[in-house]
């Protein structure tokens, strides 16, 4: 089990002897039972530091806001970031090394294992309280237990974690400065891709029919996107302003730009924005899938995200976010590759 | 008018009400949503995940569609809604108060066709919290109450195995006449029931805007408060608050072009969203609201200075949907109080 205190002992001595500017970890928020992002400059407000099974937050989108802040200011370098990081979110991470979205000594991870849990899925936990919201969660080893306005309501971890969670492969932050809890790499709660099996084991007018449903229902608010540590670029396909302008671009080149998207929520529209977001995120995505948490109307996004995981497994071997030095998806290739179009 | 509908006869006041489409809260995909109901309705719905404003104000409208054959003048032909009456079960008293403003936006210095043309066709048939159905809930910190009528056509309060349900408007009464013996008069003890329900549904305990009266000259004070960039630290930047917000409104309008040659197209309105970067984003590149501190402020200000300054009321209305659905945990209660206690 981890002890808070431990983390909050940490941050507060690194942000003390200067060695980070910050600490980004989760404390309360002030809305019923849920943790929220936390950005700690003071060692004095260490002590804010939570860990609960409602810290869903994949804080290393934080990471790439710093970054875009600091270009901003035309700085390139400054002391690192120290930042919470579950197994997913450690992934993530590595993947923006990757990248060279910033340097390895520019974050300095404390890992925190989730250890035999993983977060709550507040749909799930909604189905189980009929609508109303819960107060207060706590894992107690085994089961969740919420307080809700009705009372105390007590439900098997697994009934509400995330499913995410339930079919996470690696909760255990693999790459971190420090650690807290313990490795429990391979609890196997569900089967990798389970939703996905589910979904794929049904005939194709069935598919259609439910992605019609859901790409029907999607009101564009981005926050998928939005909440997103890989969606980071400055330039979506889907914006208005789908280039940068400056005062040097031309008034044809505004007239002739190219709109991809249109801004009504429709279905084609939809479809065109959530697919090509799942192709940009093929080798990236690491299945935090806080942007499945964060859509307010439920679209299940986490499938598209996790088809195009479970592809490049399947054809490559390989897995997202798992070493800094590791090849990426889509900008390597091997010289025995058969196809010609490569060369 | 004020009567007693047996919770059993709901279904046959519905079936009364052939001239009207009726719209009730459906579960459905994990969320509560207004869609049309035939027959039965339920209204044990806390309360709907996005406000009933889409029904006056759509998430995209066409205004007209043009047409232009080379060579020759375009054409243009509007598109008004259809005309069809709507009755909508189920608002609660936040959502019903957010008619009125909407209503102030769309109807008070323009007439909106669009919006009329929706509107004037809408009952809004409210049902009273006897409990906050939120713990995010404040209406009474902005002028309302879990029992307020503002904006409805009818009031239906919940009594155990009836309802009370009290016609608000001329409309109200009308869709009240059609279910005809349905109803029956309230007894003495009916409205001593019902005097009770209300009396306990206000005094229970909800969030609070400490100084809201306070807030518009606060918040006016406090443009320049480094608290705007802490308080958006987390933001996101997605359109959550807005889109899901009972009384936000601001839109976009683009012309979709559907085929180039001939050239076939229509002028649209779709919601647009103050969060977004590229909302105010100026064709120079130069963007005025830069950060999210200032979309941020520019959304609470909005509610409880600029609206407050132009109409007199605030225009938040306390549902609580922008604190419960934000991602990363951005309460609109905590902002106004935590700056309008830093303005003194």
């Amino acid at each position: 089990m981890i002890n808070i205190q431990d983390i909050r002992d940490t941050a507060r001595d690194m942000l003390a002897k200067g060695e980070v500017r910050a600490v980004i970890g989760y404390r309360h928020g002030t809305r019923g039972m849920l943790a929220e992002p936390a950005f700690i400059t003071n060692p004095e407000q260490a002590g804010e530091l939570v860990w609960d099974p409602t810290c869903f937050h994949n804080l290393s989108l934080y990471l790439v806001e710093d970054r875009k802040f600091l270009a901003h200011l035309n700085k390139t370098s400054a002391a690192p970031i120290a930042i919470m990081a579950k197994g997913c979110d450690a992934r993530s991470i590595v993947v923006l090394l990757q990248e060279h979205y910033f340097k390895r000594e520019d974050v300095y991870i404390i890992g925190v294992s989730c250890e035999g849990s993983g977060v709550v899925d507040e749909r799930k936990l909604a189905s189980h309280l009929n609508g109303f919201q819960a107060l207060n969660a706590v894992f107690d080893g085994d089961d969740f237990v919420f307080t809700t306005a009705q009372g105390e309501k007590r439900l098997p971890a697994r009934e509400v974690m995330a499913d995410r969670c339930l079919e996470c492969r690696n909760p255990f932050p693999k790459e971190n400065n420090v650690v807290f809890g313990e490795d429990k790499t391979g609890r196997e709660l569900a089967v990798p891709f389970a939703a996905l099996a589910r979904f794929e084991a049904q005939g194709t007018g069935e598919r259609w029919d439910f992605w019609s449903h859901h790409f029907d229902r999607c009101i564009r608010c981005f926050a998928c996107r939005s909440v997103c540590p890989m969606c980071y670029c400055d330039e979506c396909v889907v914006d208005s302003i789908t280039f940068p302008v400056t005062p040097a671009t031309t008034a044809e080149e505004k007239a002739n730009r190219i709109r991809w998207i249109e801004r009504s929520a429709t279905r084609s529209e939809n479809i065109t924005y959530l697919m090509t977001r799942a192709m940009h995120l093929a080798g990236r995505c690491t299945d935090c899938g806080e942007c499945e948490r964060a859509c307010p109307v439920n679209v299940p996004i986490r499938l598209l995200n996790n088809k195009m995981e479970r592809e490049a497994r399947e054809k490559f071997g390989f897995e997202p976010g798992a070493s800094i030095g590791g090849p990426s998806l889509v900008a390597s290739f091997l010289d025995s590759d058969p196809g010609d179009f490569i060369r | 008018m004020e009567k007693i509908l047996d919770k059993k006869q709901i279904d046959g006041w519905i079936a009364a009400l052939a001239d009207w489409e009726v719209l009730g809260p459906v579960l459905e995909d994990g969320i509560w949503t207004y869609q049309p109901v035939s027959g039965a309705v339920r209204l044990d719905h806390p309360n709907t995940k996005q406000s009933p404003k889409g029904l006056a104000f759509p998430q995209r409208e066409i205004f007209f569609s043009f047409e232009q054959i080379k060579g020759e003048a375009p054409r243009l032909t509007q598109v008004l809604p259809k005309e069809q009456r709507h009755a909508v079960f189920g608002v609660r008293p936040c959502d019903g108060r957010g008619v009125p403003r909407m209503d102030k936006v769309f109807t008070d210095h323009v007439e909106d066709p669009y919006y009329n043309a929706r509107r004037k066709n809408i009952a809004y048939v409210g049902l009273a919290c006897n409990k906050p159905p939120s713990p995010n809930c404040f209406c009474l910190s902005v002028g309302g109450s879990p029992v307020s009528t503002d904006g409805l056509d009818v009031q239906m309060t919940d009594l155990g195995d009836r309802y009370l349900v009290k016609a608000v408007t001329e409309t109200g009464k009308a869709l009240m006449a059609a279910g005809g013996k349905l109803f029956a008069e309230p007894s003495a003890a009916d409205q001593k029931q019902l005097k009770k329900t209300h009396a306990d549904a206000v005094a229970y305990p909800q969030r609070a805007i400490r100084d809201p009266d306070g807030a518009p000259a606060k918040l006016k004070a406090s443009f320049n408060s480094p608290l705007w960039e802490e308080m958006a630290r987390a933001c996101i930047g997605c359109g959550i608050c807005t889109f899901l917000c009972p009384t936000c409104h601001c839109f976009d309008i683009n012309d979709e072009v559907q085929n180039k040659a001939p050239l076939m197209g229509q002028r649209v309105r779709t919601w647009d969203n103050c969060q977004f970067p590229d909302f105010t984003m100026h064709s120079s590149g130069h963007n005025p609201r830069e950060n999210t501190a200032a979309r941020l402020r520019q959304r609470v200000n909005h509610k409880f200075q600029y609206f407050h300054e132009n109409f007199g009321m605030h225009q938040c209305t306390g549902c609580g949907r922008c604190v419960s659905e934000c991602p990363v945990g951005i309460d609109i209660v905590t902002v106004v109080n935590k700056v309008t206690e830093h303005a003194g």
